[in-house]
């Protein structure tokens, strides 16, 4: 049947391209109505003339001259179009092979690595750690940390920043990782659904960005007292809770990454969804990069993020639950700020217990 | 085994377009989708030439190593397809495709595009053949009716050839004796790893 | 409403495929079914994904028809250029529903352009004229046939009574079939004017001149195919890659198997450029210098062909004496190309013959349009090569059938086939069409006027096309005709396709009566600010009726009807019907037509043209012939386009390229190569034609010692009468029925009755039985006396850039023909005085796009091609651009130095064209002076692509021997926008 297929080719060839400089001496080439007769009638005379050895100069093989076309060329081969689509003038982007490597082989890596070894370190911490508790129980006495709108903020970057992050390491690990166990067919309905959501989630994920941007940057400004908390291991390594204002710095680094790594996001994203109105294709190359390098990080601070204020620490949780937390966790993680909150009335900060044992 | 293969002769290929009113006639392709276009270097200028592009149908596919949903396959003629049932879009073809090929119909919402759409080398995609479920979604299926596609078989000078990847390698070398110059094959060293065999 | 073709599974083939296995991505192979069932595809799953899928298929406009139903394949011929490529159309239910390469047809061998390639469109017809509309008080209405036959008919009559039927402009089409054109041109003569021109005045009407003073016939002497055998190409002023692009097949199998050198000599890189191996870029109008320039070395080296101008050429001697007055240094002064590079074309072109010269508008569209073109016709004669397989002047000309339209009479200096507007010729028609002389000369003129007068209208030169806006115009006094011109009935024709637009819009806003009959509404009808008289007629393309058209190369093809007319629409040969029985001259002008009810048959058409067109041999190309040709395509060589032995059409060339000969009886094969004495006239050897006298000042004419193959009189001879055949002793061949045929067309006189005249062509079969060319055997003329200039000479354009020239230079004096004045000499001297060439520092030249023809609506309307090329542009050279400010792709207006002229539109910088000149394509219309005007159209008929048009910029400048416009070199200013 294959071979059928060919011999049709090979008419088709002779009948069609008639490319030959022999044209006069191939009048038996004369072209049928139809393949079907063609390949009864002419294929046997095609062999011969498509046969024929090349004599006089060998050319060189066609790979060869291409390549050292591109020698000359330098990379791209772009042109002149007459269509507005002016992309459609890059003729042959090589580049588009390192973004496939980098799609194929790194990105599964560098996603591998940074994801699942949060998620490593996460759990070995909790086996090593345990939920850190509130030493001294609970003040039954509440200290407003969130009002609603912050926490609205906050939710609604969140909310969305997990199906973008579900949705979006779908499409860089679903392929592998979903697509046997649910069928193509599903995988593409899930998919198509992921698509629709990371495009439009985009934007309430980046007006929550902003919000939390200007709602907690003044409180966010790294100072020496965050030198002090990280020398400390932000008493969740070693004993003791270091001074904290109202963010310590574990907390500033989250938020900085959040809104410089959904910054960054936010602009590959949108690059990424319109398209060419930007850049080029080198650029939507490294777009890509850049956006999906940057979400697996940021996943796994959010990762982190997520662990610390659920399961990891008793008591942390509330703080965007309701909004209120217990004045004994606050003197614990932020004196300071229960300092300026309450004022010189308050209590002064105990020693912790355990740092003065 | 047929391995098709397309091959321009940019020493014959003078721009006239025909491949791509050919492509839209044969497939009603819509305005604005291109599944395959002339790109003209050095234009204006001695060395000008011009190619004619479209899905080079390459050996380990680069649109299809990096499909999110793996909606492509090639079949036994060597042929790259991909079924728009499960295409969602994305637009990572397009990323890694050295030749500009897949397109997408531009959608309601912002840059958001439909499914993609490709030259399928005039035959046609996972339906049954020459139907017009076949049809409405991938255009005319040459192939299976034992032509080749209309592009090349319409091409003014015949500089667009298309068929099996030998015969039109042994075509295209032959011109070149015959003449004594040619400037390769456009694409063939980036589609093909086999190229160099040709 | 159109549906895409099935195409029934062929079993054979497309089960192969199914049953392969294929490769997944992941390289195991799995079978197209375990695909779908791996997919889920297969079981009918889709339904759940199509509730979820958030992105769509875009459908295709139509699917496929229910597989099975039969296909029919007809043959009809391009539409667009003139190569004359076949058209394979697949039709079911009435439909056409697909198109295929045409493998077998021998002069596209499968392949089209663009255009050829989506013609299918053209009848999809979305944005055609569906229905007859009339303009009332600004507003397009919609009326029946009846009533706008009618109308039209009543304001025709009106005109006509008052100021007599040359107040009527008749502006027909080269997109017509031979019948149709042949049927307007009768109109016209039944109408009563000699003023119905076509789009050879504005394309090849110099070229017709030009030629057919030299040698004859004003055609291709060879053929596209027969390129493939030349050892030299010379285009010159010619983008065939653009404007013929199936021809450049040939042309780079000829460069390829032949190691052909392909010389360009073009103003701007074209694409044709690209693969020439030696480009030539030669200032716009100064290829008379360049040409002369190549024959100063010629000559000067002795590289001519002596022997053959001895025998066959009149006069180069005197040709010769105004070459030597172009010394390499004076023609690098005049055209800017380097000495050196015109001596080695010249050497190029003499030292591998044989040399082919190919030649386009950018030859002909100059005031100097005749001169250049004998200018080249002279250098093949001094090489030898006309009429010389692989030589030969290979003139392309523009639309699909503008050669045979122009064969046929479209044209304001004669009736069909050259036969001119003498007495002779009137009376000839008279007796082929079997009405009497003198019914023919009381058309003419004013009801009231003498016999003289009205004669005298009947002989005289109408107005042609470039300047009917003068005769609308002008005073009185400078228009020699009874009246101004009041009413204009167009068929096929843009109205952007003549310079001076701002001029013909005024024209066309001062007209009483515009009836424009076209697929599509045209320039004409959105153009000006008319609100009143305007008639739509809606035509059909020619797929949709039955007739052959005569590619360049003098092949005449039969189109089949592809569908019926579509929408409302009705062919030429209908509408020319129902207009002329409302004129009441339908019984008289179809006595030997048959019609069926209202649609004369174009076989019958092409049957009356067999028996009047004598004198170019449109008579044995009988209808029967010419679908033999169309359905045994395969029998033909696709080199020597003969018919293989054996074959029904064994020893025809393809198409019986004119002339063939005699009747169809006689079975002349037609004449590939013109004027070949190495073949018997009966195998299609001939030679030139005898054309202008015996001698001339005591020199013969005749050929000396040159004869066709086989010819019984070894030497040169006049063209045959019946005296001729009786002084030879061949008089006894005729039958006593072409005897009686002779007697009764000469009368008193039968020995003047020639092979031209001669209804029975009996002399023509007895010149031929004696192997003799009935029009004769004489020596080409270098020197065409009767011509403005009777040896080329340069003459500098109208709108220079070289002021510096034009003391000189000069153009011709003025001048008064075709009934109105030429001032070009006032003209120029006054651009000079003025210094317009400082204000204008660029020089604006013009040609054609791949994508689209000719004005353009039709191509502006497909979808397919509109889509590649969206924006009017202009080509700026680099260094230019940098100066005036204009990037690439931004906008910039361009001014004219006529009318205030101004145009908007995206600059394209480029190294294509050379400094200090602009290069505009001639194919858009639809803004005017940066105003869009798609609103002028009516509703759903504008096309989609609309642009400035180059000729809103171009200006003043005609040929003095046809009136052919000026479109090459014009000056202007370009200024960002």
């Amino acid at each position: 049947m294959i071979t059928k297929l060919t011999r049709l080719t090979v008419t088709r060839l002779a009948a069609g391209l008639l490319a030959l400089p022999l044209l006069a001496s191939a009048p038996a080439l004369a072209q049928t109505g139809t393949a079907a007769t063609a390949a009864a009638a002419a294929a046997p005379s095609a062999a011969p003339v498509l046969g024929q050895t090349p004599t006089g100069q060998q050319p060189q093989s066609i790979s060869e001259q291409e390549v050292q076309l591109f020698q000359q060329l330098k990379g791209d081969v772009a042109g002149r179009v007459s269509i507005p689509d002016k992309k459609a003038a890059l003729l042959i982007q090589p580049e588009g092979k390192a973004w496939r490597d980098f799609r194929r082989e790194d990105m599964p890596v560098i996603g591998g690595v940074i994801i699942l070894g949060m998620l490593v370190v996460l759990m070995g911490f909790f086996a090593i750690r345990g939920r850190i508790r509130m030493e001294q129980g609970q003040a039954g006495e509440t200290i407003s940390r969130f009002n609603g709108f912050e926490r609205f903020a906050h939710w609604l970057s969140a909310s969305c920043f997990i199906i973008l992050g579900l949705s979006g390491l779908n499409i860089a690990f679903g392929r592998t990782l979903l697509l046997p166990l649910v069928g193509p067919e599903t995988f593409t309905a899930l998919s198509a659904a992921g698509k629709f959501a990371h495009n439009y989630l985009s934007f309430p994920f980046t007006l929550g960005v902003i919000l939390m941007f200007v709602l907690w940057v003044k409180d966010n400004i790294p100072d020496r007292g965050d030198i002090d908390w990280l020398k400390q291991g932000g008493g969740l390594v070693g004993k003791g809770h270091p001074h904290a204002h109202r963010f310590n710095a574990g907390q500033k680094g989250i938020f900085w990454s959040v809104v410089l790594g959904g910054a960054l996001l936010s602009v590959t994203g949108y690059t990424l969804m319109f398209p060419f109105w930007f850049t080029g294709m080198d650029g939507m190359h490294l777009v890509q990069i850049v956006h999906a390098v940057v979400a697996v990080g940021l996943i796994a601070i959010v990762l982190a993020h997520i662990y610390i204020g659920s399961v990891g620490m008793e008591g942390a949780f509330a703080a965007m639950g309701s909004g209120e937390v217990d004045l004994n966790w606050a003197r614990a993680h932020h004196d300071l700020w229960v300092q300026d909150m309450l004022g010189p009335r308050n209590d002064p900060p105990k020693p912790h217990p355990v740092a003065a044992e | 085994m047929a391995r098709m293969k397309f091959l321009c002769d940019s020493e014959r290929c003078i721009e006239c377009n025909a491949c791509v009113t050919a492509c839209k006639n044969e497939h009603e392709v819509p305005w604005g989708i291109n599944r395959r276009r002339v790109v003209t270097i050095n234009d204006g200028t001695p060395g000008e030439r011009s190619i004619s592009m479209a899905c080079m149908h390459c050996t380990d596919a680069p649109c299809a190593a990096v499909c999110p949903v793996d909606c492509f396959y090639t079949t036994a003629d060597g042929v790259v397809l991909h079924s728009k049932d499960l295409c969602i879009g994305c637009g990572y073809c397009f990323y890694a495709c050295p030749f500009g090929a897949p397109q997408y119909p531009q959608l309601g919402n912002f840059g958001s595009r439909g499914k993609m759409d490709k030259c399928t080398f005039c035959s046609g995609g996972p339906e049954d053949d020459v139907t017009p479920a076949e049809y409405e979604k991938y255009g005319a299926n040459r192939l299976a009716e034992g032509k080749l596609p209309l592009c090349a078989e319409m091409c003014s000078t015949k500089a667009l050839l298309a068929g099996d990847g030998d015969i039109i390698a042994s075509i295209y070398k032959e011109r070149v004796v015959t003449r004594g110059y040619g400037t390769g094959a456009w694409g063939w060293s980036v589609a093909y790893k086999d190229a160099s065999a040709a | 409403m159109l549906i895409k073709r099935s195409a029934a599974p062929r079993p054979s083939a497309s089960r192969s495929r199914i049953a392969d296995a294929f490769a997944s991505v992941a390289g195991a192979p799995v079978d197209r079914r375990s695909f779908l069932r791996r997919s889920g595809l297969a079981a009918g799953g889709l339904a759940a994904v199509g509730t979820l899928s958030l992105t769509t298929v875009r459908k295709a406009e139509a699917g496929p028809t229910i597989p099975g139903v039969p296909t029919e394949i007809r043959k009809n011929v391009c539409t667009h250029c003139s190569v004359g490529c076949t058209v394979t159309a697949e039709v079911q239910n009435g439909v056409w529903t697909g198109q295929e390469p045409s493998f077998t047809s021998p002069i596209n061998i499968g392949t089209h352009c663009a255009k050829g390639a989506s013609v299918r469109e053209l009848v999809h017809g979305d944005r055609r004229l569906k229905y007859p509309m009339k303009l009332e008080g600004g507003e397009w209405k919609r009326i029946g046939w009846d009533q706008a036959i009618d109308e039209i008919g009543s304001k025709l009559t009106a005109i006509r009574d008052a100021s007599g039927p040359d107040s009527v402009f008749l502006l027909g089409s080269a997109k017509f079939t031979n019948e149709a054109a042949y049927l307007f041109r009768k109109f016209a003569a039944f109408w009563g004017t000699n003023t119905v021109d076509h789009q050879a005045r504005i394309c090849h009407s110099t070229t017709v001149a030009g030629v057919a003073n030299t040698w004859g016939y004003g055609a291709m002497t060879n053929s596209y195919n027969d390129i493939n055998n030349s050892k030299a190409i010379m285009i010159m002023g010619g983008n065939p890659a653009e404007a013929h692009p199936v021809s450049l097949q040939h042309v780079l199998r000829g460069k390829e198997v032949n190691r052909a050198q392909m010389i360009v000599v073009d103003p701007r890189f074209t694409r044709t450029a690209a693969h020439a191996t030696e480009y030539v870029r030669l200032r716009p109008g100064s290829d008379i210098p360049l040409i002369w320039g190549m024959l100063w070395h010629i000559f000067e080296n002795g590289w001519e062909d002596k022997e053959y101008i001895r025998q066959r050429v009149y006069g180069m001697d005197e040709i010769r004496k105004e070459v030597g007055k172009w010394a390499p240094a004076e023609v690098e002064r005049v055209t800017g190309v380097p000495g050196e590079q015109v001596r080695r074309i010249a050497e190029i072109m003499a030292k591998n013959k044989p040399s082919t010269l190919i030649w386009c508008m950018g030859i002909t569209q100059h005031t100097v349009g005749t001169a250049n073109v004998r200018a080249l016709s002279i250098l093949q004669l001094a090489l030898g090569n006309i009429g010389v397989a692989g030589g030969g002047a290979n003139i392309f000309r523009g639309h699909t059938n503008v050669q045979g339209a122009t064969d046929l009479g479209l044209d304001v200096t004669t009736l069909p086939a050259y036969y001119g507007l003498a007495e002779g010729a009137w009376k000839h028609f008279a007796r082929a069409w079997e009405v009497d002389y003198e019914y023919l000369l009381n058309r003419f003129g004013k009801a009231d006027m003498p016999r003289d007068a009205k004669k005298k209208l009947m002989e005289a030169k109408g107005i042609p096309t470039t300047r009917w806006f003068d005769g609308v115009l002008n005073e009185a006094k400078d228009v020699d005709q009874p009246d101004l011109i009041r009413g204009m009935v167009v068929f096929g024709h843009g109205g952007n396709t003549v310079t001076r637009m701002p001029e013909v819009k005024t024209g066309i806003e001062k007209l009483e009566l515009l009836v424009v009959a076209d697929p599509h509404p045209t320039t004409f009808a959105a153009l000006s600010d008319r609100r009143d008289g305007t008639y739509l007629l809606p035509i059909c393309t020619n797929f949709e009726t039955a007739g052959s058209r005569t590619a360049s190369n003098r092949s005449l093809q039969w189109g089949e009807q592809v569908v019926k007319p579509i929408f409302e629409s009705k062919d030429d040969y209908e509408v020319l019907y129902l207009l002329s029985r409302r004129l009441g001259f339908a019984d008289q002008m179809f006595k030997n037509i048959k019609v069926d009810g209202v649609h004369p048959e174009p076989e019958d058409i092409l049957r009356e043209i067999n028996r009047s067109c004598w004198s170019i041999g449109y008579t044995g190309q009988s209808p029967e012939r010419l679908k033999l040709h169309m359905k045994h395509q395969a029998d033909f060589d696709k080199i020597t386009l003969l018919g293989r032995e054996g074959s029904p059409v064994a020893g025809d060339y393809y198409g019986l390229p004119w002339p063939c000969w005699g009747t169809p009886e006689l079975k002349h094969p037609g004449t590939h190569v013109l004027y070949d004495t190495s073949k018997h006239v009966m195998k299609g050897g001939g030679a030139f034609r005898a054309r202008f006298g015996v001698e001339r000042n005591g020199e013969s004419l005749l050929a000396d010692g040159s004869y066709s193959a086989g010819s019984e009189i070894e030497d040169g001879y006049p063209e045959f009468t019946y005296g001729m055949l009786k002084k030879l002793g061949w008089d006894s061949d005729l039958t006593a029925e072409e005897l009686a045929v002779i007697q009764r067309v000469g009368g008193a006189s039968p020995d003047g009755v020639s092979w031209t005249t001669d209804l029975s062509g009996g002399i023509q079969r007895v010149a031929l039985l004696h192997g003799c060319s009935p029009m004769g055997n004489a020596k080409a003329r270098a020197v065409a006396w009767n011509l403005p200039d009777p040896i080329p000479v340069h003459r500098e354009p109208i709108y220079t850039s070289r002021p510096d020239l034009v003391a000189q230079y000069p153009t011709r004096d003025d001048s008064r023909d075709f009934r109105v004045l030429n001032i070009g000499r006032t003209v120029q001297t006054k651009a000079v005085e003025q210094k317009l060439a400082d204000k204008f520092p660029i020089l604006l030249t013009s040609g054609r796009l791949v994508e689209y023809e000719g004005g353009g609506e039709e191509t502006r309307s497909n979808k397919w091609l509109a889509e590649l090329q969206q924006d009017m542009f202009v080509e700026v050279n680099v260094d230019d651009a940098r100066r005036l400010g204009v990037r690439d792709g931004g906008m910039v207006w361009v001014y004219g130095p006529e009318n205030g002229a101004k145009a908007r539109m995206k600059a394209l910088v480029t190294a294509r064209v050379g400094k200090g000149v602009a290069f505009m394509p001639f194919h858009f219309a639809g803004f005017w002076q940066g105003a869009d005007q798609r609103g002028n159209y009516p509703k759903g008929t504008d096309p989609i692509v609309l642009g400035e048009s180059v000729n809103t910029l171009t200006t003043y400048g005609y040929d003095p021997a046809t009136f052919m416009q000026e479109t090459k070199v014009t000056l202007c200013r370009i200024e960002a926008a």
